[in-house]
């Protein structure tokens, strides 16, 4: 039950069991979180990971189109921020992204004077200046942990001033200290969208999907989604990432909501059905062929498109199946004793789901893999997935740069697949690569949703094959940040602390 | 009117201002002093946010081994802010010793202990007798990103340094924020080997492989220079008032033969190099590069001669390219738009370096402005052919304002910036072929 009178989402740590921290195997893990034997467990070693306010919301949260975003707070935590007038605008304007688009934000850029004095009403202030310089639809407040600490009153502020701006005001609690798990960053986020920008609906559109595209979605998968919605006489409603703020105000008035990330999602979805009546559905995301036409599929049922979507199905999938046929053969003829190639991802609890079946479906094997987080909503998930591709390996960690290194050289995969700005464990003798391209990335290479996303995805893991010399190179001409002794112990958890 | 006024009140709100927090400059400083591990006592995204909005931000770098998610991190939460954090921060501290390979390590304080009271220090001295170590205070309120530059440098001068003999024609730089000064990892390699050419040894603290060893070597300097016209004075002066180290303010790094030149000849006086030595080398260099600038001159004389143009970079960049492409160029300053923040104090020499001994017939509008927005409607209200600015313009160059673009301040999202340097006899040669290459095309 989301509670839109509270202020804020619980954080994932209250609501869902959330942790960041768990080695063992997959099945394991679901036991213990069955069992409620998943505690948090304090690292003696740590590495900055991210907040809940930047673990990315403050640099999706800057492309929101007729929005202003307000950082309150010092002004380092809003520099991510500072790609605000560049990303999107490498994608060719022939690709369908608008031509003409502006962001703007504000920080209000704490001093020594803020944190004894308070600063509501230099906030007040930049609202008001929001207001009068960009006249948006929305101003979305981001708090952080200094304005936390020192106790701002930010609904205050917002019930004071609101009256007198025309924009509709979205305070989001995002204080950094407030949880451990980052995804709390994103319950927030949906919890202030839910709670003051959805609207009632004026009148249901039966054709719309609502879709939360992820930072690691590009341009190419917004256009893969497209298309197949097209084909079933559907249009997607991509939010947060590069919507308008009408985007968000007709949430309620959509048919279903998709996911492309099921934890990601997970808050939004539940609002909107909980305060709308929109149905939504977390599992499965469109990855790799099969899991593209279940997600169409539930889509369709959703849409009253269930006899047009098997027609459509059966001609993707006559399409591209070959294809992916030809890219597992390839595969499986790498290593020379028929042996499975296998693979090391870095993944959320969303690619967890989305991109474990995709590699089965590849051929590949993942005997262990690296999950940013974990939390009860997808625990029943998990199991499956075990049951579908056999047990593994799980280090549950949120960019643990050293941890990640360890596993990396523990297992020794064929292939490392790390996320951006994954420290130094991309340096190796066996492949490596990233996980996913980004969401300024408008090349057709970079695809990895539906039907041409698992074909290219497949395309580019084969050619990540074909050449080892970076990572060798790098491995052989530099230096290592950890003593030789991390990697001679075989323990990644070596730092864990005991239960507490 | 009444919008000015509302500005007056809290002139720090604004738009996207270019640069980060004390934490993050504090940050980049220790990851710049090679060999050092920094370990931020913080909550758990400062890093992630100043990866995303210093280091990715200044010509799409990584932090180096020790930086981006391989930095330790104390990631404080709710639980530390009520019980404090200082036994978290002394686990991470050991740890940390134990596992990453480093001469130095540098403890950076964020907000969240600051605000609670941790006390720092004292859970700092418990490891002195292992480890070099420091601590900043570099809570992300007191101050941007250069002044945590400085709190970096205080640091290093208040609990590292120790009287050494001073060495004969050793120089330290200082006023070159890594990361903030997009240039800096090729402009500070280029000072070195300039200076070393007329016998000088150089300490650039930054690019130095002994990071640690360059951090204690400062007391013996006999010459500080400060290449920024207010970042770094502040150290030079303690320098001064603690090893009787005598500084001297270039106020920016100079770009192109002239300024180089003149740079040299300045050292020299300064150290008492013969002037002969300084000759051979200016004739030599001068040489060469207008040698290569001949190369250029068709697609500089038909593409961009004469250009207006404008500025908007830190006010040492700034600096720098208002007098190679006045001086040397031959373009007409338009207008100049500081991003900096620089005290009140320093501003009248600033604005003396930007609009005196220029060749052009015109004499820059020079503006301090840290406010994005403001700086776009500013940029709109002049008219020039070429725009030298951060890359946040690089979509309004073209559009709005219908000028060549080049980024050559922070932030620089557009490019790699490795080793690039505008800097020295060469320079000007590499920042030709860098503008043009966002223009040229056959005639």
């Amino acid at each position: 039950m989301i509670d839109l009178k509270e202020n804020t989402s619980p954080i994932r740590e209250q609501r869902a069991n959330g942790i960041n921290a768990y080695f063992g195997k997959a099945s394991e893990l679901v036991k213990d979180s069955r069992d409620g034997n998943l505690v948090h467990r304090e690292r003696a070693f740590q590495q900055n990971s991210g907040c809940i306010l930047n673990f990315y919301l403050t640099v999706r949260v800057a492309t929101i189109r007729d929005a202003v975003m307000i950082m309150h707070a010092p002004v380092g935590c809003s520099s991510p921020a500072l790609l605000y007038r560049e990303v999107y605008r490498r994608i060719p304007a022939g690709l369908g992204r608008p031509e003409k688009f502006d962001f703007h934000w504000l920080t209000t850029n704490f001093n020594e004077k803020d944190v004894v004095f308070g600063a509501v009403d230099k906030l007040k202030f930049a609202i008001q200046e929001a207001e009068n310089r960009y006249h948006p639809k929305a101003i979305i407040v981001l708090t952080s942990c200094t304005s936390g600490i020192i106790g701002e009153d930010i609904e205050g502020v917002v019930n004071d001033i609101q009256p007198e701006i025309n924009a509709t005001i979205v305070p989001v609690h995002c204080e950094g200290v407030r949880s451990r798990i980052v995804q709390t960053g994103y319950d927030a986020f949906w919890h202030a969208i839910l709670k003051y920008l959805v609207k009632k609906p004026q009148k249901k559109q039966k054709d719309l999907v609502n879709v939360a595209s992820m930072l690691s979605y590009t341009w190419q998968d917004r256009m893969e989604i497209t298309r197949l919605l097209g084909k079933l006489g559907l249009r997607a409603n991509f939010i947060p990432e590069f919507a308008s703020v009408e985007q968000f105000e007709m949430l309620s008035e959509a048919a279903v909501t998709a996911p492309l990330c099921p934890t990601y999602t997970e808050y939004l979805s539940k609002g909107l059905e909980q305060e709308y009546g929109v149905p939504y559905f977390l599992n499965p995301s469109p990855v790799g062929i099969k899991n593209t036409s279940e997600w169409l599929r539930k889509i369709a049922y959703y849409t009253g498109k269930e006899s047009l979507v098997e027609k459509v199905i059966a001609a993707e999938e006559n399409e591209w199946a070959p294809k992916m046929e030809a890219i597992r053969n390839e595969f499986q003829n790498i290593k020379p004793n028929g042996e499975p190639f296998t693979v090391l991802g870095s993944l959320g609890q969303g690619r967890l789901l989305t991109q474990t079946p995709y590699f089965h479906e590849l051929g590949l094997s993942m005997p262990v893999t690296i999950c940013q987080d974990f939390d009860d909503l997808v625990v029943d998930d998990v199991e499956k997935l075990v049951e579908e591709v056999g047990d593994f390996e799980i280090v549950v960690n949120t960019f643990q740069a050293a941890e990640v290194s360890h596993t990396a050289r523990k297992h020794d995969p064929d292939m490392v697949l790390s996320c951006p700005f994954m420290g130094s464990a991309y340096k190796r003798e066996k492949g490596q690569t990233r996980i996913h391209a980004l969401r300024g990335d408008g090349r057709k290479w970079s695809t990895q949703a539906g039907y041409t996303g698992a074909v290219a995805c497949g395309s580019f893991l084969l050619q990540s094959t074909k050449n080892k010399a970076f990572q060798k190179t790098m491995l052989e001409k530099t230096q290592d940040p950890y003593h030789d002794w991390w990697f001679e112990q075989p323990n990644t958890d070596y730092y864990l602390g005991k239960k507490e | 009117m009444a919008e000015n006024n509302k500005i007056e009140l809290y002139p720090e709100v604004v738009e996207a201002p270019r640069f980060t927090c004390a934490l993050g400059g504090a940050y980049a400083s220790a990851l710049a002093t090679y060999g050092t591990v920094p370990i931020l006592h913080s909550g758990a995204g400062c890093g992630m946010a100043n990866a995303h909005g210093m280091t990715f931000a200044s010509g799409l770098n990584t932090g180096g081994a020790q930086g981006t998610t391989s930095t330790p991190c104390s990631c404080l939460i709710e639980e530390h802010v009520i019980f404090g954090g200082e036994g978290k921060l002394r686990k991470l501290i050991k740890s940390t010793i134990e596992l990453m390979k480093g001469d130095l390590f540098a403890v950076i304080s964020g907000c969240v202990p600051s605000l609670i009271g941790d006390d720092v220090d004292s859970v700092i001295k418990e490891f002195s007798d292992q480890v070099p170590i420091i601590h900043i205070n570099g809570a992300g309120f007191v101050g941007s990103s250069y002044h945590g530059y400085e709190l970096f440098l205080e640091a290093v001068i208040d609990q590292l340094l120790t009287d050494l003999p001073k060495e004969k024609k050793l120089v330290n730089i200082f006023g070159i924020v890594p990361n903030q000064h997009v240039f800096w990892k090729g402009d500070l390699e280029v000072i070195k080997s300039l200076l070393e050419s007329i016998g000088v040894q150089v300490n650039t603290i930054f690019t130095d492989f002994s990071g640690f060893a360059a951090l204690k070597k400062i007391p013996a300097a006999e010459l500080n220079l400060v290449f920024s016209s207010w970042v770094g004075i502040k150290s030079a002066q303690k320098l001064k008032e603690r090893f009787n180290t005598p500084y001297e303010v270039i106020s920016s790094v100079p770009f192109g033969p002239k300024e180089t030149s003149n740079f040299l000849q300045l050292v020299a006086e300064k150290l008492k190099i013969p002037k002969r030595v300084i000759s051979k080398v200016v004739e030599a260099e001068e040489k060469r590069a207008y040698r290569f600038a001949e190369y250029m001159s068709e697609l500089f004389v038909v593409s961009v001669p004469h250009a207006f143009y404008a500025v908007v970079a830190d006010s040492s960049t700034a600096i720098s390219m208002i007098k190679y492409g006045t001086n040397e160029l031959g373009w007409n300053p338009q207008v100049v738009i500081l991003t900096d923040n620089p005290p009140e104090e320093y501003r009248a020499a600033i604005v003396k370096q930007l609009t005196e001994n220029l060749e052009s017939a015109y004499s820059p509008k020079v503006i301090f402005e840290i406010d994005s927005h403001r700086i776009r409607l500013i940029l709109r209200e002049n008219t020039f052919q070429v725009l030298l600015s951060s890359s946040l313009e690089k979509y309004i160059a073209g559009g709005e304002l219908d000028a060549i673009h080049l980024g050559v301040s922070f932030p620089i999202y557009d490019r790699a910036i490795l080793d690039r340097s505008y800097a020295g006899y060469r320079g000007g040669l590499a920042f030709i072929e860098d503008l043009t290459a966002t223009y040229a095309g056959p005639m």
